[in-house]
Formats: C-alpha cells, sequence, structure tokens
C-alpha cells in the first residue's frame, strides 16, 4: 500500500496545482496582490464557482466511470455508452421546457432520467440466464440512441431563440456555474466517493466472477442496484449543472488503472480526483482558449480523449 | 462479356465467382447509361423559351437567368420577405419561411419549412420562377438540388444598413416595380440620414447587446447590429471580438462594464446575466428591451431599429 499511498498524495497535490492555476486564469487578469472590486467579484462570483463545480462534474463522471466499468467487467462501459447520460439529458430538458425554471426541478428530472434510462437498459439486458454484459451494452447503445431521437425531436420542436443556449449545453458547459450547483454536485461526488468505495471490495470479487463473488458472501443483485443508484444520482446531478461532458467516465479511470492495477478500492476514489484535475484542466482551456469568447468544455475533453483512448487501446 | 486477353477472376479476386463479376460488369454498365440519360436530360432543360428572359449578377456576382417579368418568387428568409413586401412585390410571393410573420400578410402566404431547413419539394410544388436566399451557404444547399427546375436561385445578401435601399432598389428590377421600390428606399435613406442629423452625446455611450441572458450570447465585429448601435450614437463594448455572435465570458462582460444594456426581447433574456448586475447600466436603470426581430433581420425595419436605439441612446440616466 505504500506506493498506492503516494500516489493519493502525488494526486491531491495534483488536484490541488490544477485548482489554483485555474483560478489564477481567465479571460480578464486578476491581480490577487491588488484586489481591486471588480476583480473579487470576477474571482469569487463567476471563477471559483466555475472550477469547483469543473471539479465535482469531473469526479462525479469518472466516478460513475470506474464503478460501472467494474461492476460490467466492461472496459467501455461508461454513462454515455449504457444511456444513463442520455436519460439525464431528456430529464433536464423537460425540466427547461415543461417547468422553466423552478429550483431543483432541473438535478431532480435529471436524476429521474438517468434512474429511468438505468432501470429501462437494467430490464432489457436480464435474460433467463442471468445478465450478460453483451447484452447489457447492446441495451445501452440502443436506449442511448433512441434517446438522442427523442431529444432531437424536442429540440427540433423548440423554438430557435431557446434552443441556442442548449445546443451549447448538450455539448457540456460549466458558463453557467452557481454556488448552489456546486454544492449539490459536491454533495453528490462526496456520498458518491464514500458509497462507491464502500462496494469497492465486493466489486473486486465480482471482477473476477458473479458466481464467485456469489461463493464469497457478496449480494449480488444488492451491489449493482447500490452502483446502478449511485451513478445514476452522480450523472443525473452533473448533467443537470453542466450539460454532457464526455469521455471523462472512459478516460480517466483507464489510466488510472493503467497507473495502479485493477483494485478496485484504489481505482475508485483516485478515479475521482482524476477527474477532477482533468475537467478542471480542460475547462481552463475552454475558457481560456479563444477568450473573450468560450467553447463548450465538453469539446475539449473530447478533443482530448478521443486520441488517448485510441492510444491506450492501441498499447494494450 | 469483353474479351480482355485474360479473365478478370485471373487477377487474384480470390472467391470472386465468375457470375458476380458478370453482375458487376452489367452494373456498371446500366450505371454509366444512367448517368449519360441524366446528363443528356439536363442539356435539353437549359433550353426554355429564351424571349422573355434577361440576366442580373445577384449578391455572389453569378448572372442569373429571370423571367422579363417575375410572378412567383418563394422567399427563404424573413429579412427577405420583408424586403419583396417593401419593395412592392409582396402580393408576388407564392412561398416563404415559417419565420416571416411580416408584414401581416406575410402569415398567409404558403409556407415552405423554415431558413435552415427549407423543404425542397414544397418549394418545387408551389413553382416558383425565382428563389431568393440569403447566404451562399443556402445556395449550396439549393442548387444541386433545383437543377433542371426551371427556378432561378438568386443570392440576396443584406449585409447592413448600407446594403438596405441599395436592394430595395434591386428588387424592384427584379418584379418591375421600380417605382414603389423607389419610394421605399428613398424613404429608408431619408430616416437613416435623420437620425443622423440629430443631436447626441458628446460620448457614445459603452453598449452591451444581450442576445441570451444565460448563455451571453452578444454581437462581435461582423454583426451588422454593431454598426447599427454606432449610427445610433453608442458603441458596443464587443464591438472587437471576431465572429458574428460570441459566446462572451462572464468575466469580460463583468469587466467591460457597459453603460447601456439592450436586451433582444425574447423569452430567454428578459434581465442581464447575472454577471452584470453590478455594471453601470445596471445601477443607472439603463437597460432596454428591443424587439429582437427588427434588430436582427437585415431589411426595412432596421430604419425602425436605428431609430429606436437612437432614441434610448439619447435618454437620460434614471438613476437609483
Amino acid at each position: 500500500m505504500k506506493r498506492a499511498n503516494y500516489i493519493f498524495l502525488l494526486l491531491i497535490a495534483g488536484l490541488a496545482a490544477a485548482l489554483v492555476a485555474a483560478m489564477l486564469l481567465g479571460s480578464e487578469r486578476v491581480s490577487v496582490f491588488e484586489m481591486t472590486e471588480q476583480g473579487r467579484a470576477i474571482l469569487f462570483d463567476i471563477r471559483i464557482p466555475r472550477v469547483l463545480l469543473g471539479a465535482c462534474v469531473g469526479a462525479s463522471l469518472a466516478l460513475a466511470g470506474a464503478s460501472l466499468q467494474a461492476l460490467l467487467r466492461n472496459p467501455l462501459a461508461e454513462p454515455y455508452l449504457l444511456g444513463v447520460s442520455n436519460g439525464a439529458a431528456l430529464g433536464t430538458l423537460l425540466a427547461f421546457v415543461l417547468l422553466g425554471d423552478v429550483a431543483g426541478a432541473r438535478p431532480v428530472m435529471a436524476f429521474a432520467g438517468a434512474a429511468i434510462a438505468t432501470f429501462a437498459v437494467y430490464q432489457m439486458a436480464k435474460s433467463r440466464a442471468g445478465m450478460n454484459v453483451e447484452r447489457l451494452v447492446l441495451s445501452g447503445v440502443i436506449i442511448t440512441t433512441f434517446l438522442s431521437s427523442i431529444i432531437v425531436l424536442l429540440t427540433s420542436l423548440l423554438d430557435a431563440a431557446r434552443l441556442r443556449g442548449y445546443t451549447f449545453w448538450l455539448l457540456g458547459d460549466l458558463s453557467q456555474a452557481t454556488y448552489n450547483g456546486f454544492y449539490l454536485t459536491l454533495a453528490a461526488a462526496a456520498a458518491g466517493t464514500i458509497v462507491l468505495s464502500s462496494q469497492a471490495r465486493a466489486l473486486n470479487l465480482m471482477m473476477i466472477g458473479e458466481r464467485d463473488a456469489f461463493d464469497h458472501g457478496v449480494e449480488v443483485g444488492r451491489v449493482r442496484i447500490i452502483i446502478f443508484g449511485a451513478a445514476s444520482v452522480l450523472v443525473g446531478t452533473s448533467v443537470a449543472a453542466s450539460g454532457s461532458v464526455g469521455y471523462v467516465g472512459l478516460i480517466v479511470p483507464h489510466i488510472v488503472r493503467l497507473v495502479v492495477g485493477s483494485d478496485n478500492r484504489l481505482v475508485v476514489p483516485m478515479s475521482a480526483i482524476a477527474g477532477a484535475i482533468f475537467v478542471v484542466l480542460a475547462d481552463t482551456v475552454a475558457r481560456t482558449a479563444i477568450a473573450p469568447r468560450e467553447l463548450p468544455v465538453g469539446a475539449i475533453t473530447a478533443l482530448i480523449g478521443a486520441p488517448l483512448f485510441i492510444f491506450l487501446l492501441r498499447r494494450n | 462479356m469483353f474479351d480482355l486477353g485474360f479473365r478478370i477472376w485471373d487477377l487474384g479476386l480470390i472467391g470472386m465467382k465468375c457470375r458476380s463479376v458478370e453482375w458487376l460488369m452489367i452494373f456498371l454498365v446500366l450505371t454509366l447509361a444512367g448517368s449519360m440519360l441524366v446528363a443528356c436530360d439536363r442539356q435539353q432543360a437549359e433550353i426554355p423559351a429564351v424571349a422573355e428572359m434577361r440576366t442580373m449578377k445577384d449578391d455572389l456576382g453569378r448572372d442569373v437567368r429571370l423571367p422579363e417579368k417575375v410572378t412567383r418568387a418563394v422567399s427563404l428568409a424573413p429579412s427577405i420577405t420583408e424586403m419583396v413586401f417593401a419593395a412592392g412585390a409582396g402580393d408576388r410571393l407564392v412561398g416563404v419561411t415559417s419565420y416571416c410573420d411580416h408584414p401581416t400578410a406575410a402569415k398567409n402566404i404558403q409556407k415552405i419549412g423554415d431558413t435552415q431547413s427549407p423543404n425542397i419539394e414544397a418549394i418545387i410544388a408551389v413553382r416558383p420562377e425565382v428563389i431568393l436566399v440569403s447566404t451562399a451557404s443556402q445556395l449550396e444547399a439549393f442548387a444541386s438540388a433545383l437543377e433542371g427546375q426551371s427556378a432561378a436561385v438568386f443570392v440576396l445578401d443584406i449585409r447592413g444598413l448600407g446594403d438596405v435601399a441599395d436592394r430595395l432598389r434591386r428588387l424592384g428590377q427584379i418584379f418591375s416595380s421600380g417605382e414603389r421600390a423607389e419610394l421605399a428606399a428613398i424613404e429608408f435613406e431619408n430616416r437613416i440620414a435623420a437620425v443622423k442629423r440629430r443631436p447626441r452625446a458628446k460620448r457614445p455611450a459603452r453598449v452591451l447587446l444581450q442576445i441570451s441572458e444565460a448563455d451571453l450570447f452578444t454581437i462581435g465585429r461582423d454583426s451588422f447590429i454593431t454598426e447599427l448601435i454606432e449610427r445610433a450614437g453608442g458603441m458596443s463594448v464587443t464591438a472587437d471580438i471576431p465572429g458574428g455572435y460570441p459566446k462572451l465570458s462572464k468575466e469580460t462582460a463583468l469587466a467591460l462594464d457597459p453603460e447601456v444594456i439592450i436586451l433582444s426581447d425574447s423569452p430567454d433574456n428578459l434581465k442581464p446575466n447575472d454577471a452584470l448586475r453590478n455594471s453601470a447600466a445596471v445601477r443607472s436603470g439603463r437597460v432596454y428591451r428591443v424587439n429582437a426581430d427588427i434588430l436582427s433581420r437585415p431589411g426595412p425595419r432596421l430604419a425602425d431599429a436605428l431609430e429606436q436605439l437612437a432614441a434610448l441612446l439619447r435618454q437620460e440616466p434614471t438613476g437609483n
């Protein structure tokens, strides 16, 4: 465990450095030493909540990805592939269209959408012979594309003026960060880390085989429900706050596993920290690359994530 | 089959049976023949009744052949629909987009889809002689689909205030409604000139035009609204940002500290973004809403927009 401790320390130091760097960089220069009233407003009202929200979104998505991959014994299992994200996106869109600005409507509807999508995938994947992984991934793809088509249908019916921001949001965008959004995702990410880490031993056994895990006293069905439930909450809160930031749940756990191996007691909490670092840095690029204009952070994570993923695939 | 001195299946196309190669050949020959037929057909389609045609240059510099008397036209942009009505030829429009809601008579014209995705079948069904499009990108989508139809595609690219009078006259030529168009053009020019003559503040007010509240879309260097604000006696604080309608960073919006905020009126844009809550504009109460249609459509109502903006920018801060 000694090496693992070092890596933990390194990750935490990396997160701290990323947070500080992200808070110092932005479309406007803010001098920390000669703080003006305007500088204070930029830093505390706009930049810091956004950076912190980015960290929590990254942690949540990476946690959901890491635990789903372990549970389904499939390296491609990811909130997007399984339709969880699209469920959350559709829930948010419905909240946006039907309920407007009702406080709390978006995260609740996003969670409901994520949970329903997860449940649907799970039900489709179950067969008499138990649940097999290929079936599950296939069901995920079907649900994902089905939900995508509903989203496209709804957005075609919306009037153009209201859509403008929504298309940006669909790509993953942190520009509407607020402290309230941050508190909510922080609570979800913290709870998610604790709950999922507590299942890490069971996940380790299930990765060997569900029969073996069962023989070791793991309640396989219960673990599944906990993981699916936690992933739905994590993805729901993230998507409601920042849209669909892609590739985080896929790429981050992979890199963590390359470094520390496949012990989920390490992979799950480390993915959370690494995911936070990844999104914080990606959003810093999104905020500054073409300043004072902005890019959606999801475009940056995909831009980094897709080639990295291909590289990892070829290496293995 | 053709004797090539060798058989195609000797070339190493392992597993390909003789029969399938023959089928492939038949397929190729038929495809070739078919495309030749289509080519012949196109050549024929290019010889309509020549006598009553004339040629006019459109805004891409293309020579477009038009009938001497245009009686059926389709407009693919709300701004163009307004222009055609202003030029006195609204009764010639047989198809418009679903966004074309001004003047009121435009609402009763057959809808042929919206600006981004017009329905080609619906356009052909109303048998237009001319299709008026606003941008080059729209043209690309149409040119090939409408080739062979007898409709001409005319690009009318109105970049801002300075183009309106000229394009009104051009439409007058297209629709042979020169007198009405000339009157509309002169009226437009007079209204613009009148705004210019009015007294204005010594220093232009620093204006932020907000298109949507939450995402903070605004106007950039390439938007004609930037020029509109300048002519109205203001100065857009985002005039240097590249692009037409950029999404502005909240930090920059806060730092720009505009003196006047103009909200392009729409359901998602009812108040200034939260980042602007301590701006000079909000503190002095200089936040105004302007009808989004007159602001965003480069057509005859730009004169209305200019007059309204000029009046707003002359107002004194109410203060609070």
